[in-house]
């Protein structure tokens, strides 16, 4: 049985990015700003896979301390056997979407509150 | 009377070179035609300069000396100008000559300390020694009331504040009037009688101290006339702080009033950051809020997901609960074999509990227990699914994301119209600004405090007058010495005094009383509403237009206020012991054709020499020519060399 990750990391490509996300003032610390990069990915439809080279930022007790968003991941990507190793993948992915989509301006409101499709 | 013969100019504003307009003697008046920018303004300035040796900017600000020269000659550099004024007064022929030259050593002046101003006076040919120039000039036309004879049309609307007593500019203008009128010759012979009757009183209390029987009364007499004489002094130095103070305020005023407009953006400025700051302090607050619910914004993104990961749960969830179910069903029917069934209460056949145990021998209790925890693993997600589902509103985030927008929209709106301020501050003196409101502050007061300090010495005086008059009835039932002798002159004194007191207040009702029938009988002929009766003084000299009902109109408008004006100024000159020209700059600005004609028809009653500044549209020539026929004296054109030099030339159209 594979073992999952203690920790979380950003690659040092995403380190930027991601402090770009929190400067732009809509997130209250990087970890909120990773969380929604993660969710960025899964709606984009990333649902497995693995990234190296990330420097560890968080410890996963820090990042999930109920294990509510482990238990979410598995019920949304139930083929991952390693929910963090995935959650990591997929905050680095979503950041670097992130950043190609909304540029420096940081403007998050049309990915949050997308226009209603018209009829 | 003064009368103007010639004014030369040399290098003047925009009188390029040496430039004379001359003036006829014969009563009447001289029109001089200007655009805009063509110097109008300057030709007056030019009589006042020769006058007084200033400028003034318009207002009353007196200008800088250095910008008044003429600006292509400065260009070439040549700096400087002179101002040669030909006139007769009293049967002698004057010619007054003022100059502003770079100083010594100077050969780029930059500022009006880079200038000397010198100026001589010529009378029949003579030149007069300075003391004696001086006292020629302030003789024929004193500074003190020369606005009554060189004015700015613009300016007379100052006029109306001598309908309201209390401001200084009124105070001020009623003072000048009092000047141009007489009175201050009455009110100085009256203040030398006071002082020679409190030297008188002192005279008589040294006499009675000479003699036994008198000595004590003359001894209190004598403190008490000393402590007037101290009082009097402080109460001189108090009024005239006062009445410096009061100058200082009214010039105070004067400026924040052309700082009006800097002042209102400077306000304006103060408010945007106030507001500014306030705008910025509710977007961190909401930006804060903004940020703790973006925690889990996260949630909001996958709620599509959640929402079809919980309906696929859900049915798993429900397949092998129904699954787990059966087989509890069914070990429970075997358990009790011969009971009945629990659901349809039918006995269970043979048959079917054969095949009931065929099926509960397929599924071992490892498998079971397999399902269960399946269950529970499904269970939990489902429990993690709602729980993110719950936080995947964005109805909270968007009011607190729009909130932040709305503030940093407003923020940047105010900041746009800040900026757009700070450009038109840009050239301003906000420091002098500054520094003259709290001048002005601290100028009122120091006049309360003055105000206080005056009031309270004159009551010490009357109270000194006061014990100082007992004393003397009871020195009055005593006689020794030379005490009769005393006694007379300062009797003598007292009367004198009391004549002059009383014929300084009949003489003010007097002159009130014609300076009011003459402009009267002026407003009647320049007045185009025939419901208008004339005019009511008050003790200020300001007045009032009087309806044919008898009632006061409250209300006039900016003509209205020139044409009472112009009223004042015809009223003073016909009562006024020192006579002059009226040179006016700018008359008809605000009236309409009626009473330009009425004014320019009664003119030449109101004294025997004007120069009117006026442009075309103002004063059309022909109106000019018709209403004033002979007394039409002479017609000047200011023309445009270039824009920076005009040349004056005799109207010849």
């Amino acid at each position: 049985m594979a073992t999952d990750k203690k920790t979380i990391g950003i690659t040092k490509a995403n380190a930027a990015a991601l402090a770009g996300l929190v400067s732009a003032g809509r997130f209250g610390s990087e970890l909120d700003a990773a969380k929604f990069a993660m969710a960025y990915a899964i709606k984009a439809g990333v649902t497995a896979g693995s990234t190296d080279g990330a420097e560890t930022k968080w410890n996963v007790g820090s990042v999930d301390p109920d294990g509510s968003m482990r238990s979410l991941l598995e019920a949304l990507c139930p083929e991952s056997a390693e929910p963090y190793r995935l959650a990591e993948h997929l905050m680095n992915e979503g950041i670097k979407s992130l950043a190609v989509k909304i540029g420096a301006s940081g403007d998050l409101y049309e990915t949050l509150f997308p226009a209603p499709p018209s009829p | 009377m003064l009368q103007l013969k010639a004014l030369h100019v040399e290098d003047f504003g925009p009188f390029k070179g040496h430039q004379t307009i001359k003036l006829s003697l014969q009563d009447g008046v001289t029109v001089i035609y200007g655009e805009n920018m063509r110097g109008k303004t300057s030709l007056l300035n030019a009589v006042r300069f020769a006058f007084f040796g200033k400028v003034l900017g318009r207002g009353t600000k007196a200008m800088s000396l250095h910008k008044v020269g003429n600006w292509e000659q400065a260009a070439k550099g040549t700096y400087g100008f002179q101002v040669q004024l030909e006139f007769k007064d009293e049967d002698h022929e004057y010619k007054l000559t003022r100059s502003c030259r770079p100083r010594n050593g100077v050969s780029t002046p930059s500022g009006d300390d880079d200038y000397a101003v010198d100026y001589y006076l010529e009378k029949d040919a003579n030149v007069l020694g300075p003391q004696q120039a001086e006292a020629e000039l302030k003789r024929i036309l004193p500074e003190q009331i020369s606005r009554f004879f060189l004015f700015d049309g613009e300016l007379l609307q100052e006029y109306e504040d001598l309908l309201s007593s209390e401001t200084d500019m009124g105070r001020r203008i009623s003072e000048a009037i009092e000047r141009i009128l007489g009175v201050p010759v009455l009110t100085s012979a009256r203040t030398t009688l006071l002082r020679l009757k409190e030297k008188s009183e002192h005279r008589e209390a040294t006499a009675a101290q000479g003699d036994q029987k008198t000595r004590e009364f003359g001894n209190q007499l004598a403190d008490l006339h000393a402590q007037r004489q101290v009082l009097n002094e402080e109460l001189q130095r108090l009024e005239g702080e006062l009445d410096s103070m009061r100058s200082q305020k009214a010039s105070l005023e004067e400026a924040m009033k052309k700082k009006e407009r800097v002042a209102a953006l400077l306000d304006k400025r103060e408010t945007l950051d106030r507001l500014m700051r306030e705008i910025e302090a509710r977007r961190a607050l909401k930006q804060t809020e903004l940020q703790q619910a973006m925690s889990g914004a996260w949630c909001a993104l996958l709620a599509d997901p959640i929402r079809n990961a919980t309906k696929a749960l859900r049915e798993s969830e429900l397949a092998l609960q129904t699954e787990l179910w059966r087989e509890d069903v069914l070990r429970g029917l075997q358990a009790h074999a011969g009971s009945e069934c629990p659901a349809c209460l039918q006995k269970v056949s043979s048959d079917a509990r054969k095949r009931i145990e065929s099926s509960i021998h397929g599924a071992s209790d490892k498998e079971r227990a397999e399902k269960s925890r399946e269950l529970a693993a499904l269970r939990r997600k489902l429990a993690a699914l709602e729980q993110h589902a719950g936080a995947a509103r964005t109805d909270v985030l968007r009011i607190l994301w729009e909130a932040v927008e709305e503030a940093a929209v407003d923020h940047a709106a105010k900041k746009g119209e800040r900026d757009e301020i700070a450009k038109q501050l840009e050239s301003v003196d906000e420091e002098s600004l500054r520094k003259t409101k709290a001048d002005f502050e601290s100028t009122i007061r120091h006049i309360d405090v003055l105000e206080k300090g005056v009031a309270k010495t004159r009551a010490s005086l009357d109270q000194s007058k006061s014990d100082a008059e007992n004393i003397q009835k009871r020195l009055d039932k005593l006689a020794g010495g030379n005490l009769g002798t005393e006694r007379r002159r300062r009797e003598m004194f007292s009367d004198l005094h009391r004549l002059f007191d009383e014929a300084v207040g009949a003489y003010r009702e007097q002159l009130r009383k014609r300076v009011e029938a003459d402009a009267t009988r002026l407003f009647k002929a320049l007045t185009t509403e025939p419901e208008y009766a004339g005019l009511r003084i008050n003790d200020s000299y300001g007045l009032t237009i009087v309806h044919q009902d008898g009632s006061d109109i409250p209300v006039r408008s900016a003509g209205a206020e020139h044409v009472v004006a112009l009223c004042l100024m015809g009223a003073l000159q016909n009562n006024a012991p020192l006579r002059g020209p009226i040179v006016i700059d700018s008359p008809f600005g605000r009236l309409d054709r009626g009473h330009t004609k009425n004014i320019v028809r009664a003119l030449p009653t109101m004294t025997k020499q004007v120069v009117l500044l006026v442009y075309d549209d103002e004063l059309p020539p022909d109106l000019a020519r018709n209403e004033l026929k002979s007394k039409l004296r002479g017609e000047w054109r200011l023309e445009r060399r270039s824009a920076r030099h005009t040349a004056l030339v005799p109207r010849k159209d």
